[in-house]
């Protein structure tokens, strides 16, 4: 339920609620009103019946038939009412109604004695004694026996009932009454009204979070440059209300993500140049070291020392000796040479590929191909080691594993994983070399059956510089050191690729390589 | 006639770091060349201006005139001298760079000597091929030899293709490649032997360029690249090309 929708709810539902008070407020009133008219009108009436007809009792004691013609004629006077004649203890002496009242019928006194002593009261509601269900309105008058005395005792009242409308017992009946139904229309428009209204405020003064949140979702969609400058933020009119401080508040934090990215890109950035400088600093005395050595090794090969027949031998014997060492010595510090020179252009690729601007030269190639060239390229390296390495032929049926990469890089990878499979497979281990397609990703899968990766390796290898603690494996190649399998990584990653790795000490380990297939 | 006395190739060397200069000009010496080593760029065109040279070895960071700014002028001077760039950028767009500007061949530092000398002495054999093959399609303009496989026609005099009747394409490299399938047709080569044949490497590391080069073949040639019909794999072995006749 949205912010908006609550509050029109709330809205709402107040109106209807102060709507109904109203009602019945009014209903309450309405019914007041009509009493208390009815009230002082039978009032008047009786006391100007009375002021005319001051020997009403003695009437009742000669003619009661007399009295009651009267009566009757009265109340044509003042419609829906009916007019009686009570003792001091409220009984009716005489009606002007037609009913027959049981003789001796007692109306409640107390209205009528509150009627007396309360000449201010807004009105009384009495007994009605053709309806004993319901109160009605009651007027009295006492009257006196005629008498020439100012404190002539009262003997009996002028009882009229005033039949003022009801409220019907049906509460349905109740709101279809003359009254209600048009307030009602007037209170349905009301609350309509105001919730139209209260709509459209809360619209309006919502309009900014609104826009907010598109921009936050846009921002994290797209990221902080790209999404910052499209989210529109500057379309967010400026005000002084909660709103407004949140969307400058959102702006700081905005600006603050932005100044800490911008110092983030700025040491990233150091960083590959740092690691790029040095890579490309270290190269010519690298180069120089493994030219002297090879001038070096060189001369050795051409050397006629080692081939010369022997004549002295006990001599030449100390002295071959002493050449073998220095034999040994160049082809070691030739070897770690190459070796550091290997590891300084890994790294100095591996901060090339870092590189945001870094592009692809992408083209489409059978990766089944690919892996069949691969295994040519290692074929007497791992004759050589003993190692059966194969490329495992895709069947008939199978969709040939197509994909866009750039060849050089891509190549690079499986060679790579190639190449740390063969560093660490004993004689007689195989490393099998497979491409297919699956789920628009063209896999390639290099397993071996080596002596496996330690569970607690596994996470890491593909981070720089982890090499598990296990591996006694000499330095040598990319992997040598750490860099081969997170160029492998990287070059996935620029393909929008992946690379997993599954492995079962003293069985082997498989390595795939993902990357999304070629459109056919 | 002069005596047939084969004079040794003369080859220039512009590096600016003594070290690597010096131990350049010692192993191609002792291989058999002429060397003349010099600083910089500048040095090394004045060098060339007054003593031509075979080929030409160029650092591509010097001061003064770097390799690319040599490599420049020397191709608007008109000349076709080889030149091996030297290169401490490993980066791609360096590479690419290098070898539109007129660069023949590079390699990156560090590199090994053999691999050095292996590439100059590829460059001086295609150089010297391909100054025979113009004094060749000179002399025998008349009657161009004409290699035929099915409808694809090869001129090699004129690097002229023709396939299935309309004429194609290909840089220098592809015909190349193309070639040396066409007149073996039905023969199998492995990547490394179409590197040394064609490009003239003999070191590993620079496959890719061959997938690269039968990729770009099969996308002029073929009518679904994805299903070779001409340039054919032999899984686990190599590319031939189908002999159709």
């Amino acid at each position: 339920m949205t912010v908006r929708l609550k509050l029109a709810l709330t809205v709402f539902a107040t109106g209807i609620v102060t709507a109904l008070l109203v009602l019945v407020t009014v209903v309450y009133a309405f019914q007041r009103f009509e009493h208390e008219t009815a009230y002082r009108r039978g009032s008047a009436f009786l006391s100007r019946a009375a002021a005319a007809y001051d020997n009403l009792f003695e009437m009742h004691e000669r003619q009661p038939d007399e009295l009651r013609a009267w009566l009757r004629n009265m109340v044509l006077f003042e419609p829906d009412t009916q007019l009686y004649l009570l003792d001091l203890k409220g009984t009716v002496l005489a009606s002007s109604g037609t009913a027959r009242l049981p003789s001796g019928f007692r109306v409640a006194i107390e209205p009528v004695l509150k009627a007396v002593g309360q000449p201010d009261a807004a009105y009384v509601m009495g007994d009605d004694p053709e309806r004993m269900d319901a109160d009605a309105v009651v007027a009295v008058q006492p009257v006196r026996r005629v008498m020439i005395r100012p404190d002539a005792p009262v003997v009996g009242y002028l009882y009229l009932v005033l039949h003022t409308e009801q409220l019907p017992a049906d509460r349905w009946a109740a709101l279809r009454m003359s009254v209600t139904r048009p307030a009602l229309w007037l209170v349905g428009a009301v609350v309509t009204f105001t919730t139209a209204l209260a709509l459209l405020i809360i619209v309006s003064v919502t309009r900014p979070l609104r826009r907010l949140t598109d921009a936050v979702a846009t921002i994290s969609q797209r990221g902080l440059d790209e999404g910052a400058a499209q989210a529109g933020l500057a379309a967010i009119e400026k005000s002084n209300d909660e709103f407004g401080q949140l969307k400058s508040a959102f702006d700081m934090m905005l600006e603050t993500l932005r100044s800490q990215w911008r110092e983030l890109r700025r040491l990233d950035h150091f960083r590959r140049e740092g690691v790029s400088n040095l890579s490309h600093d270290l190269r010519s005395p690298l180069t120089a070291t493994v030219a002297c050595l090879e001038t070096l090794e060189a001369r050795w090969a051409r050397s006629p020392v080692r081939t010369e027949p022997v004549d002295a031998p006990s001599a030449s014997s100390l002295r071959t000796g002493a050449q073998d060492d220095d034999r040994r010595l160049i082809e070691i510090a030739l070897r770690n040479t190459r070796n550091a020179a290997r590891l300084v252009q890994s790294l100095g690729d591996l901060a090339k590929l870092d590189e945001p601007e870094f592009s692809l030269r992408s083209e489409v190639v059978d990766a089944g191909e690919l892996i069949g060239d691969i295994c040519v390229r290692f074929a007497d390296r791992a004759a050589r080691q003993g190692v059966a390495l194969r490329a495992v032929e895709p069947g008939r049926g199978a969709v040939p594993p197509f994909a866009k990469v750039d060849v050089e890089l891509f190549e690079r990878a499986v060679a790579n994983l190639v190449d740390n499979a063969l560093k660490f497979c004993p004689a007689g281990a195989q490393v099998t070399l497979a491409a297919s397609v699956e789920a628009s990703q063209v896999q390639v899968r290099v397993a071996d059956t080596g002596p496996g990766i330690a569970p607690a390796d596994l996470p890491h290898l593909f981070d720089r510089f982890y090499q598990s603690r296990q591996s006694v494996a000499p330095a040598t190649g990319e992997g040598g050191k750490g860099l081969g399998l997170a160029i492998v990584k990287r070059i996935a990653e620029l393909h929008g690729g992946t690379v997993a790795v599954t492995s079962t000490l003293g069985q082997g380990t498989e390595v795939v390589l993902s990357v999304p297939a070629a459109a056919p | 006639m002069a005596t047939p006395v084969t004079t040794p190739a003369r080859i220039l060397v512009a590096e600016d770091q003594a070290d690597i200069r010096d131990l350049l000009a010692m192993n191609l010496r002792s291989a058999g060349y002429e060397v003349d080593a010099v600083d910089d760029g500048a040095q090394a065109l004045a060098r060339h201006a007054e003593r031509p040279a075979d080929l030409l070895i160029l650092d591509l960071m010097m001061p003064r005139m770097d390799g690319l700014e040599v490599c420049k002028a020397l191709r608007q001077q008109g000349s076709a001298t080889p030149i091996l760039m030297l290169t401490a950028k490993s980066t791609e767009l360096d590479r690419v760079l290098g070898l539109e500007l007129g660069a023949d061949d590079y390699l990156t530092k560090p590199f090994s000597l053999a691999e050095l000398l292996a590439r100059v002495k590829a460059l001086l054999r295609r150089a010297s091929l391909l100054a025979a093959a113009q004094a060749n399609a000179n002399a025998q303009l008349q009657q161009p030899k004409v290699i035929r496989n099915g409808e694809l026609e090869i001129l090699p005099a004129k690097r002229q293709v023709t396939w299935r009747g309309k004429a194609i394409d290909f840089t220098a490299l592809e015909f190349d490649l193309l070639l040396h399938f066409a007149s073996h047709p039905g023969h199998v080569f492995s990547r490394s032997q179409l590197l040394n044949a064609v490009w003239g490497y003999t070191h590993d590391g620079y496959e890719h360029t061959v997938t690269t080069h039968i990729n770009r073949l099969r996308n002029k040639l073929e009518a679904d690249p994805m299903r070779p019909e001409l340039i054919l794999t032999a899984r686990g072995a190599g590319y031939k090309m189908r002999d159709i006749s």
